[in-house]
């Protein structure tokens, strides 16, 4: 690509640098950010707790007993599935940053491997996104037909942090998203230059 | 390159050389558009398998009142149908836009190109709908005793099995989904000059 641009010229070849600094601090910021942002989700949900006393009827000539019961995100086993992919994603977006940054467009076979890592990560972020915002979903309303009763009228603290986790972990998805999209893009240009 | 001198020779030898077939020089096999047409097959494919064995699962049990079972229920299953419908749709366009190009090479590479884009938008989808259901159908299995929910396929086992069979060809949609985007990823990467 370097020598292509020498032969059209100075401001060509500038214009070439610029395209290539540019996506590379893209590709930096965007790599950040998704490091920070699934860091934040994977923490909001981490200490998700909450504790409350429920009226229990036993019998139904007695008072109702106050029961103590806690609501953790270790109770659901999608939400454990949200914080481990989210941890993940955090530590993935950190190495690949480092790795990057020292592979700049060097290796070609590096970059593939991080593209198809970007991927990957993508694919299991939008999964654990789904997940738990199913099953959150089914707390918030309960359902009816099979007899599962909605648990966030009691534990609303609890659900609000559960809501923004996800919110902040649909953002980190949309960010690997565009990271993927980005890599496309500057290969595309450089595969028509 | 040792063939073609004796294509010029004069025709004196031509009987002799005539029974060897011509070698095709038309174009040699290009086996990316191969493999994109037929993973984008198998995408399209395992979509609609999969939302064809969810709408079928219905499962009706005789308690004192009967009580079935569907998807409809759920409005996670619900989101599963819809989003891997449109995941079918989207791949039923680009199988045909791929095979179209496989049979006029060199039309509408432009066009092309652009399919890539969608087949990362649809990988996200998919995910997602796949992880929504999968983590329904888990609890549904399972049970949670911590929030009372009580387990429901030891009652309604035909119903569990058809969302676990649709769940996991819905797997295999994703699976399908990432070797696509890997492969125009590599194809894209070898043109590349160096």
């Amino acid at each position: 690509m370097e020598t292509e641009s020498y032969t059209n010229g100075g401001v060509a070849k500038e214009i070439g640098v610029a395209n290539k600094q540019t996506i590379r601090w893209n590709d930096f910021v965007l790599r950040f950010l998704a490091f920070v942002v699934t860091l934040v989700a994977a923490i909001v949900l981490g200490v998700s707790k909450q504790n409350e006393l429920v009226p229990v009827q036993l019998v139904p000539t007695l008072p109702p007993i106050n029961v103590p019961a806690s609501a953790k995100w270790s109770h659901m086993s999608a939400f454990v599935y949200f914080v481990i992919v989210n941890a993940i994603a955090c530590a993935y977006a950190v190495i690949s940053l480092v790795l990057s940054l020292a592979n700049r467009g060097k290796a070609k076979g590096l970059s593939v491997t991080i593209i198809l890592m970007d991927l990957i990560m993508m694919a299991l972020l939008y999964s654990s996104v789904g997940a738990a915002a199913a099953v959150g979903l089914i707390g918030y309303k309960g359902n009816t037909h099979v007899r599962w009763n909605k648990v966030c009228d009691v534990f609303g603290k609890f659900c609000g942090q559960v809501a923004t986790a996800i919110a902040i972990s649909l953002v980190g998805s949309i960010l690997f998203l565009l990271l993927v999209l980005f890599a496309m893009l500057s290969l595309h240009k450089n595969r028509c230059h | 390159m040792a063939s073609e001198p004796e294509k010029v020779v004069p025709p004196v030898e031509a009987p002799v050389a005539e029974p060897a077939p011509p070698p095709s020089t038309t174009r040699p096999t290009d086996y990316f558009a191969v493999a994109d047409v037929v993973l984008r097959l198998l995408v399209f494919a395992s979509a609609l398998v999969s939302v064809v064995v969810m709408s079928t699962s219905k499962e009706t049990e005789m308690l004192p009142n009967p009580r079935p079972a569907k998807f409809t229920q759920s409005p996670a299953l619900i989101y599963f149908v819809a989003a891997l419908s449109v995941a079918g749709f989207f791949s039923l366009i680009t199988t045909l836009g791929s095979l179209y190009s496989l049979i006029k090479p060199g039309c509408c590479a432009k066009i092309i190109s652009h399919f890539i884009v969608i087949d990362v938008l649809l990988l996200g989808i998919v995910a997602s709908a796949t992880g929504a259901a999968g983590s329904v159908t888990y609890v549904g299995l399972k049970g949670n005793t911590y929030v009372g929910w009580g387990k429901v396929c030891t009652m309604y086992g035909k119903f569990c099995r058809y969302l676990g069979a649709s769940i996991g060809v819905s797997l295999f949609a994703s699976v399908m989904l990432v070797l696509l985007v890997l492969l125009s990823v590599y194809s894209l990467s070898k043109k590349i000059p160096k």
